[in-house]
């Protein structure tokens, strides 16, 4: 490959990394984050202080969640902005010529990633111990990656069956969609997308999420703090 | 009644934590709940506190059904594995806890419980960093925050050094004069006796005996006799008028008594039959001697 077209190129693929490192690291940090919450508080007895008090449990789950929420959004928040401030330090063309649109639709793409992990880690930490939990939500985030690449390479063999396995896989873990999205949203006029991969996202999913796909990711992430807190509710604090 | 509790049962799969426990507690006592390890009184605790949803029965908690929240402003509860943010100093756990019960005078308050569990001066260090007993004031602290209506305590004196158990009994002592109704779980059967007026024997989660402490402990006497030369003739007569005489090993007799007027009779009784009279000492029954004899029995000495 000549020395110009590898130069974008390259500045592709350092953006790329630099979102996908930097998501991954939030993600497993609210899963740290999440992970225990309620489990380690149920397991050396922090709550019982706490549940004794004129507090209904709804109240709890919905407390932790949105201080987990705020605590999560700060930290996205400060990494996708060194993400970008980086990018335009180094003159990274990717990253000079987004617009304010492109630059916002990203912050929320990049927000609602860790918080739809945040809230399947909830569920998780209500219904399980600390280390299992982890590990799970751990296994689910990978899992929708490869619903991703699964859905990516039924796409390149043209097989309506392993599309449908991985959008099936996605709509178990839509965590991976949402970043891909964020990707095509800040890499849209990315040349490495036209030139080498139509119609598929850099990070490994196939065609673009529809809106649809995002209102099921609202009732997903509704439905897991729903769980929460009806688990919660009727947990029995021994 | 301050707690009324209908057939309260907890199952968790085929064990049976708590079986048809009926209580009544009335206002202003201080109620003992006894019972062994795993005998079912945290499971029990944790239901009249919200904590533990009951599989069947019903009861009633400051007039509220079990499990209502807003009565909880009104209601003290020290858990028996106390844990509390080790993080936080003493005063940022009491300032945190005056939140949750949304406390309007929370300074003059603070300041209150921290002197009457001994902390004052000590709340500006984190709770990690105190001993085992200071966690337990500081525990206490937070039960004693809402100028509690009904206060549990479970095992309050269990980290506590016996100058540190004289305090707390002083506490609920102060607490009961001040009309503020103690549900107190302990094993340390002195001091429930010093201090409750009701008490109540749970045992593999079923409710063996619930009593006024006073009936209780005065119920019946127990005397020891020790003497020589007791003739048959005696002996069978004092069989024959007092079901429970008899002799132990020692050589000395036991008899149980309904009223103290009777060992007059059982001493002219030694002195017309000629025997040499050694001793005769009232043994009054004790709440230890009431719960190994609903309970368990004693370990017996090899």
């Amino acid at each position: 490959m000549p020395a110009d077209q590898f130069r974008p190129f390259a500045i592709q693929m350092v953006t790329k990394i630099g979102l996908q490192f930097s998501s991954t690291l939030i993600a497993l940090l609210t899963i740290m984050l999440g992970s225990g919450t309620v489990a380690s508080e149920l397991e050396n007895g922090l709550i019982h202080g706490i549940l004794s008090r004129p507090i209904y449990r709804y109240q709890y789950i919905l407390g932790k969640l949105f201080g987990l929420t705020i605590i999560t959004s700060i930290y996205a928040t400060v990494l996708y902005s060194a993400v970008l401030l980086i990018g335009a330090f180094y003159e990274l063309n990717t990253i000079t010529s987004l617009s304010f649109t492109q630059i916002a639709q990203g912050w929320f793409l990049y927000l609602l990633q860790p918080i739809a992990v945040l809230c399947i880690t909830m569920y998780g930490s209500v219904s399980l111990k600390t280390v299992p939990n982890g590990i799970l939500i751990i296994f689910i985030y990978i899992l929708g990656s490869v619903g991703g690449m699964v859905e990516m390479m039924g796409l390149y063999l043209n097989n309506n069956s392993v599309i449908g396995t991985g959008i099936f896989v996605s709509l178990i873990s839509p965590i991976q969609v949402i970043y891909s999205t964020m990707e095509r949203v800040l890499l849209a006029n990315s040349q490495m997308v036209s030139n080498f991969m139509p119609g598929a996202s850099l990070s490994g999913s196939g065609k673009p999420a529809s809106d649809w796909m995002f209102v099921y990711i609202g009732i997903y992430m509704l439905v897991f703090v729903i769980l929460s807190v009806y688990k919660f509710s009727h947990k029995d604090i021994s | 009644m301050i707690i009324e509790t209908h057939d309260l049962t907890k199952t968790y799969g085929n064990k049976t934590a708590c079986s048809s426990i009926n209580l009544s507690v009335q206002e202003g006592h201080i109620y003992g709940f006894l019972g062994r390890n795993g005998a079912g009184k945290s499971t029990c605790i944790k239901m009249l506190t919200g904590l533990v949803h009951p599989t069947s029965g019903s009861g009633t908690v400051l007039g509220k059904p079990l499990g209502n929240v807003s009565i909880r402003a009104k209601m003290g509860y020290l858990p028996e594995l106390f844990r509390y943010q080790d993080w936080m100093t003493g005063l940022d756990l009491l300032n945190f806890h005056s939140n949750l019960i949304k406390l309007k005078n929370k300074e003059d308050q603070i300041k209150r419980v921290l002197k009457l569990v001994g902390l004052e001066g000590q709340e500006k260090y984190k709770v990690g960093s105190f001993s085992k007993g200071m966690q337990q004031r500081i525990g206490l602290a937070c039960a004693l925050l809402p100028n509690p209506k009904l206060l549990f305590l479970d095992e309050p004196t269990s980290a506590l050094d016996p100058i540190g158990r004289k305090d707390v009994r002083d506490i609920i002592v102060q607490l009961k004069n001040e009309g503020t109704t103690v549900f107190l779980n302990s094993h340390l059967l002195s001091e429930v006796e010093a201090v409750c007026d009701y008490v109540t024997f749970i045992n593999k989660g079923t409710v063996l005996l619930s009593a006024p402490i006073e009936e209780l402990l005065t119920s019946k006497i127990q005397l020891s006799i020790k003497a020589e030369h007791v003739s048959e003739n005696l002996f069978e007569t004092l069989k024959g008028k007092y079901d429970t005489f008899h002799r132990v090993e020692d050589g000395s007799f036991l008899v149980d008594l309904k009223e103290r007027e009777e060992i007059t009779d059982i001493a002219s009784a030694f002195f017309s039959d000629g025997s040499l009279l050694y001793e005769l000492v009232p043994q009054k029954e004790t709440l230890e001697s009431v719960f190994l004899k609903l309970v368990g029995e004693p370990i017996k000495k090899k």
